[in-house]
Parts: structure tokens; sequence; C-alpha cells
């Protein structure tokens, strides 16, 4: 099924990028927020909740603050959806080929969901709303302390498959062991750092609604608001393909990426319902101290074993 | 509880008793309410701390003891169990055991959240050594209830002024050493346990007997105070008589208020990310900090403070409206 090719305009519009993958990123954050809920022990939202929260937002008045550059303030969220979807388009969506790939899109697939995270930090920044510059400072610092372990645990397997392409990773993976299985540690650093990446508990400083309100995007209402919103489901959508592709055995029919995808969702929801909110200085600590270190003895194992 | 710090002062200015059963009556409802409102706080704790689960678990736990008080008073919140000079409801057999199912599936619940607090590594994190207060800064800060005894300040109104049943079920005080945010957990939830303990006790040797006494219908005038230990601490109530059958003056403090002072000089020094859960430490009620501040302005202008008169005239003309 991985050498179905799809003509690049539908794959960008359409399927498996475009509309289909935000169709599907509000389903996965349904399935993340329903999981959550009954880990809580609550009852948790209706299946369509999702949308409606991103037509209702859509529709709403966006409010501009005093004091922002008006330019920022409004590219901001469109910068931010557009490179999570750029993303989108490098990695294997529901077992489908991506739409474009060359040697090394595994950087810029990365650098790409990193433009989101860079977007939220400067749109918080952008405003002079208290909460929203320290909302901003966190989400920057975080940034920067949990992105150099996950790039280094999804070296990893790159570095096993000896190619830095998203896609060859994938193949690599099925002729091979599960990645999660010979590389265990990277797996647990690239799942932590999916966390991270995403702000989950408990990395979840940058948005602690008990502290700074909505931390960088307290400003942002209406359409702002959900464009953010969309691109960070785009994200987790991403991470998940990735993570799976990597360390699950590669995806290649959409019943496989399905599964593995919802397995890693299942443990994803499970994980943010056990823990407390870290402050933002731990979780720099936590990774600088363990998680960077547990990254490069895996990169060391990898390069001594292949 | 409020109820009881005023129905204890005013039987005190008349001079009359309420009768024993009446008095454990009291005594139950106050410990029932006192296992809601600390697992209520576990749950705001909990949450300030990001700690989204425990918050769910201890508030679902909490439905329970709501029930068993629905079932008693007919209230969830505000059970209005006191008259002057007794008590309203009587506890039955069916009531007694419902409570003791209650008590026994709480007390199961209270040991595993025992364990989350003292146990989980990022919570742990959040509580240990952050807003640590000794024992002399809470004596200097007036710090009351388990904030202040989480420091090692051994003080319990029930104990040490013994009030309704009390005085013939005592109360064995919790204290903690460390101070901390992590020891207020830990209080409070030794002291649920404790309560657990003093229900049962109450239930199992309830005095049979009178529900009221007669209480006068003017009361003498004077003036007294009643305290009484609620949850979050000392409860104070001053109380005026002149001789009708209306109040002359009361005075409440809350124990939130005692508490503040500790929080303002604690936080200086912390993270911004650890304040919201110091202020959540010493389980505050906002709405009983509720107070009335005249400033005044100028020298030349005398209209700006007000007398006792002044304030109570204002006070009359303001619910008139």
């Amino acid at each position: 099924m991985n050498d179905i090719v799809i003509p690049p305009l539908v794959a960008l519009m359409f399927f498996p990028g475009g509309l289909a993958l935000l169709a599907g990123s509000l389903l996965y954050e349904w399935a993340d927020r329903k999981l959550l809920a009954c880990f809580q022990n609550r009852i948790g939202p209706r299946w369509f909740q999702p949308l409606a929260d991103v037509v209702k937002l859509l529709s709403k008045e966006e409010v501009m603050p005093e004091g922002v550059n008006k330019l920022l303030f409004l590219m901001l969220p469109v910068i931010a959806l557009a490179g999570s979807l750029t993303a989108a388009l490098y990695v294997p969506i529901a077992g489908f080929s991506p739409a474009f790939s060359f040697n090394g899109d595994l950087v810029v697939t990365l650098y790409m969901l990193s433009l989101l995270t860079l977007c939220l930090g400067l749109a918080g920044a952008n405003t002079v709303d208290r909460f929203s510059l320290v909302g901003a400072t966190r989400t920057l610092t975080q940034l920067f302390s949990y992105e150099a372990p996950f790039l280094l645990a999804l070296l990893g397997p790159a570095l096993a498959a000896g190619t830095w392409q998203i896609n060859q990773v994938n193949n690599f993976a099925a002729q091979n062991w599960w990645m999660m299985l010979i590389q265990p540690i990277g797996f647990l650093v690239a799942l932590v750092g999916l966390m991270g990446k995403l702000e989950l508990t408990p990395f979840d400083a940058p948005e602690a609604e008990t502290e700074i309100v909505a931390g960088a995007l307290t400003e942002y209402s209406g359409r702002g608001f959900a464009l953010f919103r969309l691109g960070k489901n785009v994200e987790l959508v991403i991470g998940l393909t990735l993570m799976a592709a990597f360390y699950l055995g590669g995806i290649h029919n959409p019943l496989d990426f399905l599964l593995k995808t919802l397995g890693l969702l299942l443990v994803l929801s499970f994980l943010q319902s056990l823990f407390a909110r870290l402050r933002i200085d731990q979780v720099v600590g936590l990774w600088w101290r363990i998680g960077a270190l547990l990254a490069l003895v895996n990169i060391l194992l990898v390069l001594v074993i292949f | 509880m409020h109820g009881t710090a005023l129905a204890l002062g005013v039987e005190k200015l008349a001079g009359v008793t309420a009768p024993p059963r009446a008095q454990a009556i009291r005594s139950l409802i106050a410990e029932l309410e006192r296992v809601h409102s600390h697992l209520l706080w576990l749950g705001v704790a909990a949450h300030e701390g990001g700690f989204d689960t425990l918050f769910m678990y201890s508030w679902r736990d909490r439905e329970t003891v709501m029930d068993l008080l629905e079932g008693i008073s007919g209230n969830r919140v505000n059970y209005s169990a006191n008259v002057l000079g007794g008590v309203k409801l009587d506890i039955s057999q069916e009531q007694a055991d419902a409570i003791r199912k209650g008590i026994d599936f709480l007390e199961e619940r209270s040991h595993f959240y025992m364990k989350v607090v003292t146990n989980d590594e990022t919570f742990l994190a959040r509580t240990r050594d952050v807003g640590t207060m000794t024992k002399e800064q809470a004596v200097l800060f007036g710090a009351v209830g388990p904030t202040g005894r989480a420091s090692g300040l051994d003080m319990d109104i029930r104990a040490s002024a013994p009030y309704a049943a009390y005085t013939d079920f005592p109360v064995n005080v919790i204290t903690g050493t460390r101070g901390d945010l992590e020891a207020r957990f830990v209080v409070r939830i030794k002291e649920l346990f404790e309560t657990f303990r003093l229900i049962r006790e109450l239930l199992d040797k309830m005095p049979a007997g009178e529900l009221t006494v007669r209480v006068p219908r003017k009361i003498p005038a004077g003036e007294t105070i009643s305290r009484v230990e609620a949850p979050r601490g000392e409860l104070f109530y001053f109380l005026k008589s002149n001789g009708s059958d209306t109040p002359d003056r009361l005075k409440i403090r809350t124990p939130s208020l005692c508490n503040w002072a500790s929080v303002m000089k604690l936080a200086v020094g912390h993270k911004l990310a650890d304040i919201p859960m110091m202020v959540a430490g010493i389980d505050p009620c906002f709405s009983c900090n509720d107070r009335l501040f005249m400033i005044r302005r100028k020298e030349s202008d005398p209209g700006q403070i007000w007398t006792w008169e002044d304030l109570r005239r204002y006070g009359i003309g303001y619910y008139q409206k």
C-alpha cells in the first residue's frame, strides 16, 4: 500500500494532508480528551466537541488588544498552522507515502513543528499582558529544554536505518524488529519528549491555568485561537505518526496507522493523568540532566551496535 | 459550624445548656462537615498544582459525605442543624448505619490519598520544602487550624477549650513538624482519620434523651465569646446582648483571616508557580475575608471617619433598600 502515489495537489489539499488531516486531528483531540476523562473518572466531551469548539471560535469576534504589532498578531496563528500542515507532507500519514520526500526531511519536519512553538512564544511576547509574557517565556524555555533530547531520540532509529529520510526509516522499521524493543531508552525519551512538545501534563507549565490563565494565548480569542489549536492538534497527529513510524515498526496501511497511533495516544493520555504539573525550572533540569543524557547514551549504543 | 458557634454563645448568655444528645449531634455534624471540607481542599490544592486526577478523584469521593449530610439534614451545604438550645434533627439507626458505611469507604480512600501525597514524585517536587513556616513564625503570624498545626503549633479548640460533645469525646490533636505544604497535606489527611474515629465513637456512644431545652425569648444583657474549631481553624464569635430578643452586636472572625498573614510573608522569594499552591495551602475562604475599610484621606475632612452609630445607621439603611 506504501507504493500508491497520490497526486501532490490532492495530497496537499484533501487526503492525507489538508482537510482530512484537520478533521482527523480534531478526532484525535477528542480521543485524547475522552481518554483523559475516563482515567480521571469524568464523562468527557462528545465526539464532535472539538469541531464545535473550532466552529464557535471561528465565528467569534477577534479582539485585538492594545499595544500589539497588528501584523504579527494576525499572521502568527496562520504561520503556526501552516508550519504544522507543511510538516505533515513529509510524514507517512495513514500509511500512505509522504507527498514529498528527500534526504534530510526529518530535520525539516522537526523544524516545522518547532515553528509552531516558536509562533506560540512570539504570540505571547507580542502582547503586553503579563500572563502572556510569562507564558511566552515558559514556552520558549521549554522548547530549548526538550527539543535537543527529542531530536536525538528520533535520530536513534534514523542512524540505525542509515538515512535521515522519514519514508526510508519507515520502510527500514518494517523489515526489522520494532525499534521500541531494540532502543527502549530512545523510545522513552521520544515519548516523554512528545509530551513536552505538545505541552501535556506534567509539562504544561507554559499554559498553567491556575497560575497564568492560558499562558501565551491569553490574549487570543476567536480566529487566532482556533488556528493555534488546530495547529497543535495537527502537531499531535504528526508526533504520533513519527513515533509509530520510527519506533513501532513503521506504518503501512490506514488500519496499521490507526492501531499504532491510537495505542500511543492511550499511553500518552494515561501518562498525563498520572502526574502533577512540574515547575518550569524543574522541567529544564529534568530534560538537561536526565533526558539529554539518556538520549546521548541511546545514540552511542546505536553507533556501537549498528 | 457557624450555627454551632452562635448557638453556643447565645446559650451561654441565656444560662442554659443544650442536652447531651443535642451536643453529640452538633459534634457529629461538625465532624462530617470537616470530612467534606478537607476532601474539598485536597481537590482544590491538587488542582492548583496541576494534578487534576487527584482533584477529580477526591471530589468524587466527597460526594459520599455530601450524600450522608443530605440524608441527615436535607441539605448538601448549609445543614441548619442548630436551634437555640439544641438541634432540630435526630440521627436514626438507619442513618447511623449509612454513616458508618460511608465512613468505612472514605477511610479506605483517605489511605490511598495519603499514599499519593507522600509518594508521588512530581507532586512532592511541588510541595516538599515549599512555603515552609517554622513554629515561631506560626505563632508570630497568628496561624490557626491545620495551617498552624502543620508547623507544630499544638492548638485545637476541640482539645484546648472543649465545647459541644468534645468534653466527653476527646480529640487527639494532629501536628506536623516540617511546616511546608507537604506537612499541611499530611496533617489534613491525618485529621481525616481522627475525624473518622471520632464519628464512629459518637455514633456508638450517642447519649439518649431530649434534643432541645427551652431558651428564654429575651436574652439577658451581657457579652460573651464563643469559639469552635472549624475545618480551617479557630472560628471566633463575639456576641453582645442588650436584653432584647435581637443581638446588639455580633462580630465574626474567621480562620482564613488569621492565616492570610502567613502567605504574605512566606510567599516572598518563591517562584510564581508556587504562589497558587501556597495560597491554597491555608485553605482560604475568600468570602470569609470581606472586611470594611475606612480610609482617612484628609485631616480636615472628619466626615471620612464613621462612628459606631454612623456604621450602624449605614448597615440598617443598606438592608432597607
